[in-house]
């Protein structure tokens, strides 16, 4: 594929973002390398403070870009530049509150606190990795048409299928019947993430079964012994056999258009667990980073109700 | 029934004609008004109902005996048919006029049913809608046989014959086979008059068998039979008989411009939309005979209510002062030494020759749209690469015009009745010069749309600014130091052509005689590379094309094809070789255009972006000026850009980020492309499109949400909405739920008007458009073409 013209936010402004937030980590790592408190690296020496300080900061700044990105009117820089900013300097924060804690955990609020940190820069990480890699899948699968468009297309061939089915028979088209009804789009959650709902297969192997039966029956009809010697029945023979060539025919649009349709069902349930896995992350993202800022509410207080 | 003479007879009645008769009801003066349909104003009657009716322009007060105001359809018509009464206007209606003869003082007036009645004056009132086409055999009045489908829902069980063959035919006759039975009957053997869209349509619908079509096949006669309402119909194999429920007959209109020649009114040329000139009196060519409303030119219905009023008053030998009075003196109020307004209107067309072949009333009206100007000695008019497009005539004083800023040489002076402006009003590019004003400078400057008409009722005006253009361009892009003879030959030998979108200028091999300034549209340059034709450049208007093979005697290089309906001015090869052998300044400049063609050519084949380029042209990017472009390998599918668009716009999304098509992973959402010749100012009413001095194609508050704009976008990007202020609060979202910034989506109001929204390139904002400014991951982007074919070229 051609690349376009487009920057990621990755490499925004030349990765403008990414040299800060390296910086500002070997800065943090020569600091805590080359300070020896008396009592062992903790967050309660001036390092630690002074990092403790830069980690809750960044924890609000990096929550903040909620706000920004639904302000839209807003000329506070663009929402792909604090995207940017809000990656690296996510990524930056696991290496500063990690050397914020001097590797002191425990039971406490302190530690929940850091893991649930933890916890949301990795949701995040997923998140790359999600936003780099679905999007191209999702269009490789859709290509130029939308779900939509799609949705109507299957609901049309439905339509077409029932109408060639009700020229063979009653048996034939209940069985399209049922199976249009039990067309599935979508599902649960877990439907969605893992499974692309299978168009049943075994559809069309029935279809094909009493098809084939209804062909025989009136091959077996077409040659019916005791008849065979009047000239009459010989022009009933070639209408009968026009007739099972015209049924046969309709048997094959029949097959091919309910392929069609189950593969349009296929490809749709594909965009939709693509955009589910594109998606998820952000279930836990969200809510976790609102419980780290209760956590770390509850993470400064405590330290200086007990200084 | 018809009273047999009568002073004024009124052919109409709409807007203009109504106000007109009942201005003749109110002084007593006999009068009748003659209405072909049952009930009054047949086009504003056909509206949907409760369609909101808008009263542009505001500052033009309204003086007819007929109430008038923005509002509703029925509020409309029902303050129309009480004043009517009120007023005991004499209405004859099914009063279809067949033809007017005679002349000032006794016309005959001869109507559909045959009566005949006579009138010392002719008001014409007929609009430009015209007369529906009918079944043009017995029965086609019958009541079961319609012209007009208003909801399809209506009918339920029915079996319905639809007459004719264009899109309405086919759009009723899908929307009817839900619930009906349905015939449709066409003429001819296949619908080739339909949109691609409809065309598919009843395809399908014929193939799966929705719908029954009777192809080659003609309605004979409709009548009542015995055993119940019938449709005889020819077909190829004879006649035969329909049982029917209803026909609906969808047979287009005639335009009324046959009529109103018959009656020995002229046309100004052949251009379809061209209207008869009237006098300020609204007379016509023909003494007494009179026209008002669209037909002479003025679509809206205060302005047509306004003639009426006047037109009377004028029958009756009084001087009225037309209802633009006031807003002509505010114009001219500028200039401090005008004390009358006509006075100095004559003035004007003595000095600016092209406003010379104007009628006093297309003078009035267009002075009305346009401004006069007074700037200083020094002051900047518009500057090189704005985007606006406004036409100036310089009245009195001087202007300079610099063609290159960085060359102060380079510059030239117009005086009294020059204009310029020309150039981008043509091309609906950029401008392409700085102009300064000089000393005592008075300008009239006009809209787009009123030069536009201009050149479409008046063939002088259009053959000055023609001759005016060609020369400007030879001289700017060929010769800006030459004087004007040295190229009269060139000149003499150029001639504008028009090329349908793909139509090809020259082909490769062939051998080059001529030269292609291009003065609208744009040209794609393609190459046979193994078997198949690579798409090389872009070459937008103003730009030439074709030199090469005039340079180098060599066989044409590339092929030259027209990317949109392209003009472009042919110059002859041998004038033009004739010059470069006189001039070498001119063999060096093209020489220098040839050596950087070659150049570029080289870095493009080495990088095609063939394809790709293609694409976009088939997007419309050979006439747009910005596209919204989303990467789709980047794109979240967030929906952050619409969801900014709304939010930032009315709540009303102007584009849509799923809809549209893809190549490889270039997604082109549906969104305005701001093109050059915006298709949709093409028949605003009220003039509501304007194009920002940045390029932003947008809509004023002028609106009167006809929709004219939405069905002539060919990119679908414009959408009919409510717009409303409010805005959801961020933080109450963010704390209680609710209504998200963004999704917002008011309740619906029945009475708000809905108005055309599109996009306006975020003009009014801060910090450019809110689609790019909100998407977080890069993937969206807008791009004039010229950008787009540099960034792919050069990678980032």
């Amino acid at each position: 594929m051609a690349t376009t013209p487009h920057a990621s936010f990755l490499r925004y402004e030349r990765y403008r973002y990414l040299k800060f937030a390296s910086l500002l980590c070997l800065l943090s790592i020569v600091a805590y390398w080359w300070h020896e408190p008396q009592d062992g690296p903790n967050g309660g020496t001036w390092l630690g403070y002074t990092l403790g300080t830069i980690g809750a900061l960044l924890i609000v700044w990096l929550a903040w870009l909620g706000v920004r990105k639904r302000r839209y009117s807003s000329t506070l820089g663009t929402v792909k530049g604090w995207l940017s900013a809000h990656v690296y300097l996510g990524l930056a924060l696991l290496t500063i509150a990690t050397l914020h804690t001097g590797f002191q955990f425990g039971w406490n609020i302190h530690t929940v606190a850091f893991v649930l940190m933890a916890i949301v820069v990795l949701s995040g990480i997923f998140g790359i990795a999600a936003y780099a890699r679905l999007p191209t899948l999702i269009t490789e699968n859709m290509g130029d048409a939308d779900r939509e468009t799609l949705i109507d297309e299957i609901l049309d061939l439905n339509q077409q299928s029932l109408k060639i089915a009700d020229l063979l028979g009653p048996e034939v088209h209940r069985i399209i019947s049922r199976s249009t009804e039990r067309i599935r789009i979508g599902g649960g959650l877990r439907d969605q993430l893992f499974r692309p709902l299978p168009q049943g297969r075994g559809l069309l192997d029935e279809l094909r079964r009493v098809l084939a039966d209804k062909q025989r029956a009136a091959a077996a009809e077409a040659y019916d012994p005791d008849s065979s010697s009047t000239v009459i029945f010989m022009a009933g023979e070639m209408a009968q056999a026009r007739k099972s060539g015209d049924a046969a025919e309709k048997a094959r649009q029949l097959m091919e258009l309910i392929s069609r349709r189950n593969a349009l069902i296929t490809r749709v349930n594909r965009d939709i667990q693509l955009h589910a896995q594109m998606q998820i992350w952000l279930y836990f993202h969200v809510p976790l980073s609102i419980a780290l800022l209760a956590a770390l509410v509850a993470h400064i207080v405590s330290v200086f109700l007990y200084w | 029934m018809l009273p047999g003479n009568c002073k004024i007879a009124i052919v109409g009645s709409g807007p203009a004609g109504l106000s007109a008769a009942a201005r003749a009801a109110e002084l007593g003066v006999s009068h009748v008004l003659l209405e072909a349909e049952s009930w009054l104003s047949n086009t504003i009657y056909r509206y949907q109902k409760g369609k909101h009716v808008m009263a542009e322009p505001d500052v033009l007060p309204l003086r007819s005996p007929l109430e008038f105001g923005a509002g509703k359809r029925e509020a409309v018509l029902g303050a129309w048919d009480a004043g009517t009464t009120n007023l005991k206007v004499n209405v004859q209606h099914r009063s279809r006029v067949a033809s007017i003869s005679g002349q000032k003082g006794a016309f005959t007036l001869k109507l559909d049913n045959g009566a005949e009645l006579a009138a010392e004056v002719v008001v014409m009132a007929i609009g430009l809608q015209g007369n529906l086409r009918k079944l043009g055999c017995p029965g086609e009045d019958l009541d079961w046989v319609q012209y007009q489908l208003d909801d399809p829902d209506e009918y339920q069980g029915e079996t319905i014959v639809i007459v004719g063959a264009g899109d309405a035919a086919i759009e009723n006759a899908i929307a009817l086979a839900d619930h009906n039975k349905v015939y449709i009957l066409n003429r001819r053997d296949e619908f080739d008059r339909a949109k691609p869209g409809n065309l598919s349509g009843i395809s399908k619908a014929i193939e799966d068998g929705k719908l029954t079509c009777l192809f080659n096949t003609k309605p004979v006669a409709a009548e009542n039979a015995p055993a119940g309402k019938r449709l005889r119909v020819a077909t190829n194999d004879g006649e035969t008989e329909l049982a029917v429920d209803r026909i609906i007959a969808r047979l287009g209109a005639t335009p009324p411009r046959a009529f109103v020649e018959s009656t020995g009114v002229t046309f100004p040329n052949k251009d379809p939309n061209s209207v008869p000139a009237v006098s300020p009196q609204y007379e016509s060519n023909v003494p007494g005979l009179y026209i008002i409303g669209a037909l002479a030119g003025f679509p809206l219905i205060k302005q047509a209510m306004n003639q009426g009023y006047e037109v009377v008053e004028f029958i009756e030998g009084r001087a009225v002062e037309p209802a633009d009075a006031p807003l002509l003196r505010e114009k001219f109020s500028i200039l401090s030494d005008v004390k009358n307004i006509d006075e100095a209107l004559e003035t004007m067309r003595r000095r600016v020759p092209i406003l010379g072949q104007l009628t006093p009333l297309q003078l009035r009206e267009f002075m009305i749209d346009s401004d006069i100007r007074a700037p200083h000695d020094g002051e900047i008019i518009f500057e090189l690469n704005d985007y606006s497009d406004t036409f100036f005539s310089v009245v009195s004083g001087t202007v300079v015009i610099e063609a290159d800023p960085n060359d102060p040489s380079k510059k030239f002076t117009l005086g009294k009745g020059d204009f310029f402006g020309e150039m981008s009003l043509i091309s609906g590019r950029r401008r392409s010069a700085t102009v300064k004003a000089g000393e005592k400078c008075v300008l009239i400057e006009s809209p787009r749309r009123s030069m536009n008409k201009l050149i479409n009722s008046v063939a002088a005006v259009k053959r000055i600014i023609d001759e005016v253009f060609l020369r400007r361009i030879i001289q700017g892009r060929i010769a800006p130091t030459l004087p004007p003879e040295e190229l009269a030959d060139l000149v003499s030998s150029a001639e504008v052509r028009q090329f349908r979108a793909g139509e090809t200028l020259f082909s490769e091999g062939d051998a080059g005689d001529a030269l292609h300034l291009i003065r609208k549209g744009s040209v794609t340059i393609s190459r046979e590379i193994g078997g198949k034709d690579i798409v090389l450049a872009y070459v937008p208007a103003g730009q030439y094309v074709g030199e090469m093979a005039l340079v180098s005697d060599l066989p044409r290089s590339a092929t030259a094809r027209a990317a949109v309906a392209t003009e472009t001015i042919r110059l002859d090869g041998g004038a033009f070789k004739a010059l470069m052998m006189r001039r070498t300044q001119v063999r060096d400049r093209v020489q220098e255009v040839y050596r950087t063609r070659v150049a570029q050519n080289v870095v493009s084949q080495s990088k095609p972006m063939g394809d790709i380029l293609e694409f976009m042209m088939s997007q419309g990017l050979g006439e747009a000026t910005d596209v919204l472009l989303i990467d789709e390998a980047l794109c979240v599918r967030c929906d952050q850009c619409e969801k900014a668009c709304a939010d930032t716009h009315g709540n009303v999304s102007r584009l849509k980020r799923e809809a549209g098509p893809t190549f490889d992973k270039l997604h082109v959402p549906t969104s305005c492309r701001h093109c050059e010749h915006p298709h949709c100012m093409k028949d605003c009413p009220p003039d509501a499109i304007k194009r920002a001095p940045n390029g932003e194609v947008h809509i004023t508050d002028a609106c009167i949400g006809c929709g004219n704009c939405e069905r002539n976008c060919p990119y679908g990007v414009i959408q009919m909405g409510v717009q409303s202020k409010e805005k959801p609060s961020l933080w109450r979202w963010m704390m209680f739920g609710g209504e998200e910034p963004g999704r917002y989506h008011p309740k619906k109001d029945k009475n708000a008007a809905k108005k055309a929204a599109k996009c306006d390139m975020c003009k009014d904002l801060d910090g450019g458009p809110a689609c790019v400014r909100a998407c977080p991951t890069g993937a969206a982007m807008r791009a004039s073409p010229e950008q787009f074919v540099k960034m792919y070229r050069g990678g980032h």
